[in-house]
């Protein structure tokens, strides 16, 4: 997978985070039931739980955040410190979807659909960020025919030897 | 001299060749380098998550001893809200509003049920319907029992028999209010004795010890597995639950869509006037 491509997948699935998110923080606020299980119950259950609050900050609006200052990393320039700002702040989503999934089977004993969704975005968000790091800068794409792609920002690997 | 030559090409050789050997290992061990810094950096943010989520479980975990239940200021606040809200609406046991409503309003709830708190709040439904509807006569809501906040099935059937046992004083209403508004977090195991005697405490008029005495009502424990009965043939799973249509007709399920928000439940009650 080419890094545009990769950074292209990770730009889209957090795009989808950001809108579930946003559902879950709307139905945090305007106190309607959500379109999941049990006709909402289970999600409601959740969202209505003490586990629902962070310090008094909605979960689903601290998701939010997190999911935009992930779009945030992603869209600034294809440098190594933004990459390492990616996969930090999913690492850390990623966490926090552990202990919340965590609350959710062993102490409300209720699963929401939402939530569990997220979950999973970000355990993909946090495989494919933590790839992208630790690969580092690849080298661009040669068109066929053309020597020499678009140069990309960064760091650059050692040229490949020509034979 | 032709040997010469060749051996010059051979040293030639062998030089680049150690010197392309060299930059190989070079670029090996700054990739290697690179990678352990990465990883170092990855597990440097491992701790960090960790110890987070260690620090959120420390200070969100137990729940035992944390009631957070309104302090005793709070409390009367609240029952000076709640019990004017009620005042001169008319209850009769479990039901409250006119007994000749057109539309009655069957309201499933369980009193630890942080969900029919919302409805119950002073922004949420409920008291804009007690306001409106009941109070015009057009709507009576029967509060019917249905266990599903309430962890232990004992204490669910203590609290909501600790309100039932108003209902022959006419004073149900005011004490699933009271609950609901002064309700304590979920999970906290915050329903005791002292928190039942004290929201009946809060009740203006109530008879304590007729309402003590009437809580091992026998016929209370038959109510409440009917209402899950009837809950369980309407297909209603969940709190709040509503079954609304014309008094003394089949009443349908309502799928409600905001708690805060009175006016679609005025337009069903609108629609099942006129059935």
């Amino acid at each position: 997978m080419s890094a545009r491509t990769l950074r292209i997948t990770l730009i889209v699935l957090t795009v989808i985070g950001i809108g579930l998110a946003t559902y879950l923080t709307y139905i945090h606020y305007a106190n309607v039931k959500p379109l999941c299980g049990k006709g909402g119950g289970s999600c409601l259950k959740v969202q209505t739980s003490q586990y629902s609050k962070l310090a008094g900050v909605p979960v689903a609006l601290i998701g939010l955040i997190g999911y935009i200052a992930i779009l945030g990393t992603l869209l600034a320039p294809d440098e190594e410190r933004w990459r390492f700002a990616t996969v930090a702040l999913t690492l850390g989503g990623f966490g926090f979807s552990v202990y919340l999934t965590g609350r959710e089977v062993f102490t409300l004993e209720e699963i929401c659909e939402y939530c569990v969704g997220s979950a999973v975005l970000m355990t993909v968000l946090l495989g494919l960020s933590t790839w992208r790091f630790l690969r580092g800068d690849q080298p661009p794409a040669e068109p066929a025919g053309i020597e020499g792609g678009p140069a990309e920002a960064g760091e650059k690997p050692p040229a490949p030897a020509r034979a | 001299m032709p040997e010469v030559d060749e051996e010059d090409l051979t040293r030639k050789q062998r030089r680049e060749q150690a010197r392309e050997q060299r930059k190989a290992a070079e670029a090996a061990a700054t990739a290697d380098a690179t990678r352990r810094r990465r990883l170092t950096q990855l597990g440097g943010v491992v701790v960090v998550v960790v110890v987070a989520i260690v620090v959120i479980l420390i200070a969100t975990g137990g729940g035992g001893g944390r009631t957070k239940v309104p302090e005793k200021h709070e409390q009367n606040a609240i029952a000076n809200e709640v019990n004017a809200r009620l005042e001169g609406i008319p209850q009769s046991g479990r039901t409250i509003g006119s007994p000749s409503a057109p539309v009655t309003m069957q309201y499933f709830g369980d009193l630890e049920c942080p969900i029919c708190k919302k409805f119950s709040d002073k922004s949420g439904a409920l008291p804009a319907l007690i306001a409106g509807p009941v109070k015009d006569g057009k709507l009576r809501i029967e509060y019917m029992n249905l266990q599903t906040a309430t962890r232990n099935p004992e204490t669910f059937k203590t609290q909501q028999k600790a309100a039932m046992a108003a209902g022959p004083q006419k004073k149900q209403w005011n004490y699933i209010e009271l609950f609901y508004n002064e309700q304590g977090e979920e999970d906290t195991e915050y329903v005791n004795e002292a928190y039942l005697q004290g929201l009946a405490k809060q009740i203006p008029g109530l008879n304590l010890s007729k309402w003590q005495s009437e809580r091992s009502n026998p016929t209370f424990e038959s109510e409440l597995q009917t209402d899950a009965q009837l809950a369980n043939n309407s297909g209603l799973t969940g709190t709040p639950s509503f079954l609304i249509g014309h008094s003394g007709g089949q009443l349908k399920s309502y799928e409600w869509s905001s708690l805060t928000d009175p006016k679609p439940f005025e337009e069903q009650i609108e629609k099942a006037a006129k059935e």
